[in-house]
């Protein structure tokens, strides 16, 4: 291989464009954390190098604005979406798939048919029922509509028809009730299945803004998605402390991203928004 | 063993019931600068009688009134004890939800001690549901350094009647040596244009409540803020934040809004003796047009879905609505430290209302030029539509602005249809 | 016989028995929503009182600008930022597949990155940046591309761009890790062969990459679109409340706001939102027919 095949016009321009566009994705993170060591002003004037305000910012963050509540808040619905989400989601998944029917195909097709309904649609209704049943601004209210998810549904549906069921009758032959082969045999081997689901689960409920901003009302109940964006609403932004918040509440997502690659991507391609 | 548990199960509930009804006031109000400060030393004032009653303040920024929309759908979910309201949005809340509101007059609050403008927003026949908070007197707020940089001399201008003409020429100047635009300007924003229409005397609604646009008044203000836009006289940003960062930051060489907006000046230190503030300009060959007007104003009003509501009406009372020498200290501890001025008549007497405030350009006693301004604003005419109006003819006149629409005729025709679309007319 | 039919029986049951907690939620929160909207849709809400007015929402649909010119910039959007962001993807893919060797996973992983955060960081993000005296301006003006700063925000044509910008950041990455899984089922001998035919690369990415990845390209298109109809949370923050003067208002924002902003108008909502799904079902119908017919072949 040649030096001038190497380095000719046409490389220097695949690496140009290579290069430039991992900038412009990655250059907003850098961005971010330097903003939390910035006093507002120079968040907003966009300075480039790091100041000196980032004790100043976090205390502010965690102070004025209940920081660790917001997360918490946030990492409490989420987790219980993905718990009861895999549960209710795997159960029936497995059902449709394993215990064939003609009814059940059907009411398949019928959930399948609702994957159209944006959930602007939905919205009125749902806010009306949670206000009759008195759970507004209750994080129950965030949780239960979200536990069901059709596309999970379809999702796990997909993966266990790669489980053999010749395993699920030589179970049987040696008398394991159907519930415990669910519970014993086919879940622990389909691990891979629920990490993407529980990822994609996640994702969708911690970055989720619509629903909890019809029924968050108050302070204390706050997501960190509804920190940040009614911050944005006030009268006077604290840009400082609005970045520390930014930064905490991408950092659980990458820290699950670089730690599973490959569930993460298998999870995300799935995500059908 | 039974009886053992039963006890602590009742100790337990008891404990549960007195923490629950432990003495605890929510207000929701929007601005740390301004409302939520003088709520906080209301609260002061009241603890000092009433030790035991907590009071939070939470600054609900700019959803507030979508979230009391929400509670009060929701038959009071979520809602506090106190929210303060804008007079321009009450009529609407009072008009939709008429059960939503305790009924003040009836508590006993003397309304005869407010200013009477403040009152009519918030009265539907015999009942009366607010307490008044602050007036919006309004003035040009110039930075004096830059008019020096700009060779000009501050004390030229200091407590002149300005016409609008004058003010361009002004503006231009400043502009031409400093580079600053003179206003920063939200540019969806009504509250400048509403500042000006009303120093005219001008309506945007007809008194049966029907919108009226086709007035001298606005007409007139439309073309100047053309103008003022098309001689790069505005410095416009999107938000009030953005707006307020803008000021903060040098980017304008003043604006036009209220006396409320001491707060937000002072909120950085190195705005010391830069600001002075001159009477809201007038504009020419409108009759009536007068040298003052108004923007803005809020009252506080509590749930009747409140469990405390009786605590909530006497702290509002005892604090806001009666004459003693602590509130009176009070009233003029708030106009000082956020340009609050409070409606209640016998507590206009503090030493802040005269006295000059060192923060300013020559320690103007701007708290005094507000309040012989605000004699002179006329009033405006809110109706429960405000809000659609205000939007509307925001929209049209940026869309006047960005060259979407060529006329002013056009631009009236403009709002009025988006205005009729919201209000599904 | 008889045993092996109880136990079919029973087997069935627990079938059931599997897919009921996930009917119990459906049930709750998608079929009663979706029933009882047909209450909601013919009635008119003023505070707490409602009437019944038919077909009367529709009707003052018909007449409202605002909710045609909302959907209008969804289709705007629609039609510059989806091409625009899969034939970025589509390139991106495409060099990093065939272009470099070392650093391949590193660029991949830094371009893959937008797509870990959330549409209201991006929002925030974005609206920082682009301030009239924000950092982007600032930069373009030192490097002598503009003169004076862009309104990204304030201006009702950049601001769309603005939207247009934020939505290609946060995407583009995570279109492309698709079309790299498919770019790895393309046979490279069918390149090879290209390249003894002469053909040049930028030749063979139109005549063999996207012919061959059209499914992954149209699947793409799938949901990006319908991502695209929904479109809320970034002109409600990034752009402000569908600022400036509702130049960036969408369906989902106005609707929204309609019942939960400045009214409580729960009926004239709902109508707006059957005009979005039946919308969204056309776009799914059809996308998902040329799917199929690809597919077929």
């Amino acid at each position: 291989m040649s030096v001038t095949r190497r380095w000719s016009a046409g490389r220097i321009l695949v690496i140009l464009i290579l290069a430039l566009a991992a900038v412009i994705s990655v250059f907003p993170f850098y961005w971010m954390i330097v903003g939390t060591t910035l006093n507002p002003n120079d968040v907003l004037r966009g300075i480039l190098v790091p100041g000196r305000d980032f004790v100043s910012n976090w205390l502010q963050a965690v102070k004025n604005y209940n920081l660790p509540l917001f997360f918490f808040n946030s990492l409490k619905i989420a987790v219980l979406t993905v718990v009861f989400g895999l549960v209710v989601n795997g159960l029936a998944a497995f059902g449709f798939e394993k215990y064939p029917s003609k009814a059940r195909d059907k009411v398949f097709g019928v959930l399948l048919l609702t994957l159209i309904i944006p959930q602007i649609a939905l919205v009125i209704p749902m806010f009306r029922m949670f206000a009759f049943f008195d759970l507004l601004n209750t994080h129950a209210a965030i949780i239960l509509p979200s536990i069901m998810s059709v596309f999970i549904i379809f999702f796990m549906r997909q993966n266990f028809k790669m489980f053999p069921t010749e395993i699920m009758e030589a179970a049987r032959v040696d008398g394991a009730g159907e519930f415990s082969i669910f519970v014993r045999i086919v879940t622990p081997s389909m691990q891979a299945t629920y990490a993407s689901a529980a990822i994609y689960l996640f994702l969708g409920q911690w970055n989720s803004y619509l629903w909890p901003l019809i029924t968050i009302l108050t302070d204390t109940k706050k997501t960190l998605p509804i920190a940040m964006a009614s911050m944005m609403n006030a009268y006077t932004i604290e840009y400082g402390a609005l970045m520390v918040i930014v930064c905490i509440s991408v950092l659980p997502v990458l820290v699950l991203f670089l730690s599973m690659q490959k569930q993460f991507v298998a999870g995300l391609l799935g995500s059908v928004k | 063993m039974k009886k053992r548990m039963f006890i602590v199960l009742a100790l337990v509930a008891t404990l549960v019931v007195g923490l629950s009804a432990q003495k605890k006031l929510t207000v929701w109000c929007w601005d740390p600068n301004f409302n939520v400060y003088a709520m906080k030393q209301a609260a002061a004032v009241y603890n000092k009688t009433h030790p035991k009653v907590t009071i939070e303040i939470v600054d609900m920024a700019q959803d507030i009134e979508a979230k009391i929309i929400s509670g009060l759908q929701a038959g009071g979910a979520g809602l506090p004890d106190i929210a303060l309201f804008q007079d321009f949005r009450i009529e609407q809340f009072l008009h939709d939800y008429p059960k939503a509101f305790v009924d003040l007059k009836a508590a006993g609050v003397d309304y005869s001690k407010f200013a009477a403008y403040k009152v009519g927003p918030m009265t539907v026949g015999d009942h009366v549901y607010g307490i008044p908070f602050d007036t919006g007197s309004t003035g040009l707020w110039l930075r004096t350094d830059y008019m020096k940089a700009a060779g000009l001399n501050p004390d030229d201008y200091m407590g002149k009647d300005l016409t609008w003409s004058d003010v361009i020429k002004l503006g231009e100047t400043v502009k031409a040596k400093t580079g600053k635009p003179l206003l920063a300007y939200q540019s969806d924003n009504f509250d400048m244009l509403r500042i000006v229409v009303q120093s005219t005397g001008g309506q945007f609604f007809k008194p049966d409540g029907s919108l009226d646009l086709h007035s001298l008044a606005f007409e007139k203000s439309l073309a100047l803020f053309k103008e003022l836009n098309d001689k790069g006289l505005l410095y416009p940003v999107v938000g009030w934040s953005d707006w307020i960062n803008a000021i903060n930051s040098d980017k304008s060489a003043g604006f036009l809004n209220a006396i409320w907006m001491v707060g937000s000046v002072k909120s950085r230190p190195a705005n010391a003796g830069k600001y002075m503030i001159i009477p809201t300009p007038r504009i020419e060959g409108v009759p009536g047009a007068a040298n003052a007007s108004n923007n803005g104003g809020s009252s506080w009003y509590v749930f009747s879905s409140s469990p405390n509501k009786a605590r909530a009406v006497d702290f509002l009372k005892s604090v806001w609505a009666t004459d003693t020498p602590d509130n009176e200290a009070f009233y003029n501890e708030i106009l000082k430290g956020a340009g609050a001025m409070g409606t209640f008549l016998p507590c206009q007497t503090g030493s802040n209302y005269t006295a000059p405030d060192d923060f300013f350009y020559k320690s103007q006693p701007i708290y005094k030029d507000f309040a012989a301004w605000m004699k002179d604003v006329p009033v405006l005419r809110y109706t429960p539509n405000y809000v659609p109006m205000r939007d509307a003819v925001a929209h049209a006149t940026l869309g006047y602005f960005q060259g979407k629409y060529k006329t002013i005729d056009e631009t009236i025709s403009a709002a009025e249809a988006e205005y009729k679309q919201v209000m599904g007319q | 016989m008889e045993k092996r039919g109880i136990y079919q029986r029973y087997l069935n049951r627990f079938g059931w028995f599997c897919v009921a907690p996930a009917m119990a939620f459906f049930t709750l929160f998608m079929l009663y929503p979706i029933l009882s909207s047909l209450y909601y849709v013919t009635r008119r809400w003023k505070g707490m009182s409602n009437t019944f007015i038919g077909l009367g929402n529709f009707v003052r649909m018909a007449h409202d600008t605002i909710f045609q010119d909302a959907l209008a910039h969804n289709f705007f959007f629609l039609v510059i930022q989806v091409p625009l962001m899969i034939f970025l993807a589509l390139m991106l893919a495409t060099l990093l597949n065939q272009g470099i060797k070392r650093f391949r996973g590193a660029v991949r992983l830094a371009i893959f990155l937008p797509a870990v955060t959330s549409l209201v960081v991006v929002s925030v993000l974005f609206r920082v940046l682009l301030q009239t005296n924000g950092l982007l301006n600032n930069i373009m003006i030192q490097a002598h591309l503009i003169t004076t700063p862009i309104g990204w925000l304030t201006d009702a044509f950049w601001a769309k761009i603005t939207i247009i910008l934020a939505m290609t950041w946060r995407w583009t990455g995570y279109n492309m890790v698709f079309f790299l899984v498919g770019l790895q089922s393309i046979d490279t001998e069918i390149y090879e062969a290209a390249e003894v035919d002469g053909a040049s690369k930028v030749r063979q990415f139109f005549t063999i990459t996207i012919p061959l990845l059209v499914p992954v390209i149209l699947f793409s298109a799938v949901t990006s679109t319908s991502g695209t109809m929904q479109l809320f949370d970034e002109p409600n923050i990034l752009t402000w409340q569908g600022g400036p003067a509702n130049a960036t208002m969408t369906a989902a924002l106005y609707i929204y706001r309609q019942a939960f902003f400045v009214n409580a108008d729960f009926g004239y909502a709902t109508a707006m939102s059957y005009v979005v799904v039946l919308i969204s079902g056309i776009f799914a119908f059809v996308q998902m027919r040329l799917l199929g017919e690809r597919r077929a072949k």
